[in-house]
């Protein structure tokens, strides 16, 4: 599977299962759909830059460090529109970016290679 | 009769061993060592300034038989051409009339001393690089028949390179057994080998002990092919995890379940059971190395589990981290 | 049989086969390159093995060498089993401890040993030896020492012969010196007023004859082409384990 692809497939699934996780918060149950659309297109997004960034750099550390950095920064995102809850939005999100950036750059496939 | 004191005999002894290269374009250094034929010197090559090694037989072959397989030995080292096999650059007769061959002066270590500082991949990646040239000598229809780690050198920058092919089988018709090679003499000369007869070998039992094949042990050279080359192999990749040789009693742990069934096939006692090929054990030792299943072994679910487990243990801890965060989250939220 | 690169007699002469042959003056001749080579080696090894004096020791080695002819003791030799020279050793070692010293007096001066024993000479020769490791591996010296002795005479007879004794003395003077400021060629080509050069050529020529010399000499101690490779590997690795 190609980096690019990989990232939005991880970045997707991790999203998913991030907003699902708000089913254990009462206040926010009845607004889950939602969470999980929008937790999904952060993940989407996420796994876009992340891939696309570990085409242009074969490097695990920057793949690691890319991906902590956009979690993050779209955590912060988030975290600004919900007026709070910053560290129980950014840890997670940093996370999956962190994940994200791994994986990309241990499992992906350079799309140049597959060409060939 | 004249009195020799000790140091007049040793210095005679020396004289009779070394050999006569007067006439020729190689200068005696030191000499190396002593083979089942023959021995080995450390020379110089006074033409290109470069230093050789000479095996040259011990005495004057009147039967023609020791001549024999020397000149095979070169003819089989001539035919192969590759970076893992000592190359030959010469072959003749000296002026004494021993029979002798020059190869490349190999630096090194030999695989017993040289895996003593590596650890199991390494090892693995070595058994893997011995595999090479076997690989190419078999293509070449060339059997090697006296693999040991003693034949096996390690050179200085980590090139593998397999010696001694004076027992090699010769499968491939179209490599000339007779040949006329003119002597390192005067140009001019013709003493060079006589056309030597195959050599038979069928009953007679030649090899090493505890890495010869069931089949060479019998002495059955009809059924010598490429696979007994694969159980030496074998012998010597065992000898390499362990550290043991084959004749010593086990004292070490057991090898990784799939090690072992790697070892075990390429020793199989049939004939049969053995990896077809050098690739195909080579293939199996690639995707032990990688983490993925191999040919010889079968492993059970949870070993397949604990497998994909070590394989990405990172990726798998991250995941873990994240769930273990998620949950705590969870669970602080509702306190 | 003709050997690549060098000439070799027509008739190999084997003290073995020649030992059992029908023919007195070959058995003689058998038995007395059997002698000239061993009892040097007999006599010192029975003067350290089994504490006899000089004597002593010179009775039991011209009584063995008699024995060996009169009783035919060569005759259970199988060159297979092991080195002549381990079956010599054995059966010297047999003989003494079948017989009691006051016999060995006894039978002094019997005997058909027709090669002269310098027992003088040899006894000087025990003196000057540095024994070390085994009396067996002395023993297999001493039948080195013997060997090379007898193959340097046979060297000088050649030369002679070939009208090249200028060469066996340069061998003679370079190779078989023990004096402990070693000659140089540059100094041996003034010595012996010759070109360095040739001084080299000759000695090349001259250790090319001697190791031709041991070699037949150890051809002649053996009884096929088998034991004398095994023989030469021996001998060889003699000097290999020396080094």
């Amino acid at each position: 599977m190609n980096k690019v692809l990989l990232g939005i497939v991880l970045g997707a699934v991790l999203g998913i299962f991030d907003g699902l996780t708000a089913w254990f918060t009462p206040e926010v149950r009845n607004q889950i759909v939602g969470i999980v659309i929008g937790s999904t297109v952060k993940g989407i997004i996420a796994g876009v830059l992340i891939g696309w960034f570990a085409r242009k750099v074969n490097s695990l550390a920057w793949g690691i460090v890319f991906g902590l950095s956009v979690g993050l920064f779209l955590a912060f995102i988030i975290a600004q529109l919900q007026h709070g809850h910053y560290f129980a939005i950014m840890l997670p999100g940093g996370m999956v970016g962190l994940i994200v950036g791994y994986a990309t750059q241990r499992y992906g496939v350079s799309s140049k290679l597959q060409r060939v | 009769m004249k009195w020799l004191s000790d140091e007049t005999l040793t210095r005679l002894q020396a004289s009779v061993q070394c050999p006569d290269l007067s006439s020729t374009r190689y200068r005696a250094l030191k000499f190396v060592a002593r083979g089942g034929m023959g021995a080995v010197w450390l020379a110089e090559d006074v033409v290109l300034h470069r230093r050789v090694a000479l095996k040259v037989l011990d005495v004057e072959d009147r039967t023609g038989e020791l001549a024999s397989r020397l000149e095979r030995e070169a003819l089989v080292l001539a035919h192969l051409e590759h970076p893992g096999i000592v190359p030959v650059h010469d072959a003749g007769t000296l002026p004494d009339g021993r029979v002798f061959y020059c190869m490349k002066y190999v630096e090194g270590q030999t695989l017993e001393s040289y895996i003593v500082n590596t650890n199991l991949p390494q090892r693995l990646g070595l058994a893997q690089r011995i595999a090479e040239p076997l690989a190419f000598a078999h293509s070449k229809g060339i059997v090697h028949r006296d693999l040991k780690p003693g034949n096996i050198m390690i050179g200085a920058f980590g090139e593998v390179l397999i010696m001694d092919w004076g027992l090699a089988k010769i499968t491939n018709s179209t490599i000339q057994e007779s040949s006329h090679i003119t002597s390192a003499g005067t140009p001019g000369e013709q003493t060079g080998f006589a056309t030597a007869a195959p050599i038979t070998s069928h009953g007679k039992i030649l090899g090493t002990p505890g890495y010869m094949s069931p089949e060479q042990a019998r002495g059955d050279s009809a059924a010598m092919d490429e696979r007994s080359d694969i159980f030496s192999l074998g012998a010597i990749l065992r000898f390499m995890l362990t550290g043991q040789s084959p004749e010593e009693t086990p004292t070490t742990a057991p090898l990784p379940k799939p090690l072992n069934a790697i070892c075990q096939k390429a020793m199989a006692p049939e004939i049969s059971e053995r990896y077809a090929s050098i690739q195909e054990m080579s293939a199996d030792i690639s995707q032990y190395l990688e983490g993925v299943p191999i040919s010889a072994y079968r492993e059970g679910i949870v070993e397949r589990g604990m497998r994909l487990l070590e394989r990405h243990r990172v990726a798998v801890v991250l995941v873990l981290a994240y769930i273990a965060m998620r949950v705590l989250f969870i669970l602080f939220s509702h306190r | 049989m003709e050997a690549q690169g060098g000439t070799f007699p027509a008739t190999r002469f084997s003290v073995i086969a020649a030992a059992k042959s029908s023919d007195p003056a070959e058995r003689s001749r058998a038995m007395n390159a059997l002698i000239s080579a061993y009892w040097k080696p007999v006599y010192k090894y029975v003067r350290l093995r089994w504490g006899l004096d000089a004597d002593e020791a010179q009775d039991f080695t011209q009584d063995f060498f008699t024995r060996l002819i009169e009783k035919e003791f060569l005759d259970s030799y199988d060159p297979a089993k092991g080195h002549l020279r381990t079956f010599l050793r054995t059966c010297v070692d047999r003989l003494f401890l079948n017989q009691s010293r006051d016999a060995l007096r006894q039978k002094r001066g019997s005997g058909a040993v027709h090669v002269s024993l310098d027992f003088e000479e040899a006894e000087r020769e025990l003196g000057q030896c540095v024994r070390s490791g085994s009396l067996e591996d002395y023993f297999d010296k001493e039948w080195v020492r013997s060997l090379f002795a007898l193959a340097v005479m046979r060297l000088r007879s050649r030369c002679e012969e070939a009208g090249k004794m200028l060469h066996f003395e340069l061998f003679e003077r370079y190779d078989l010196d023990d004096s402990d400021a070693k000659i140089s060629y540059v100094q041996l080509a003034a010595e012996f007023h010759l070109a360095v050069t040739d001084v080299t050529n000759y000695l090349a020529f001259a250790r090319r004859e001697f190791r031709r010399s041991v070699l037949d000499q150890l051809h002649e101690m053996t009884g096929n082409e088998e034991e004398f490779h095994r023989e030469a590997q021996a001998l060889l690795g003699v000097s290999a384990k020396s080094k």
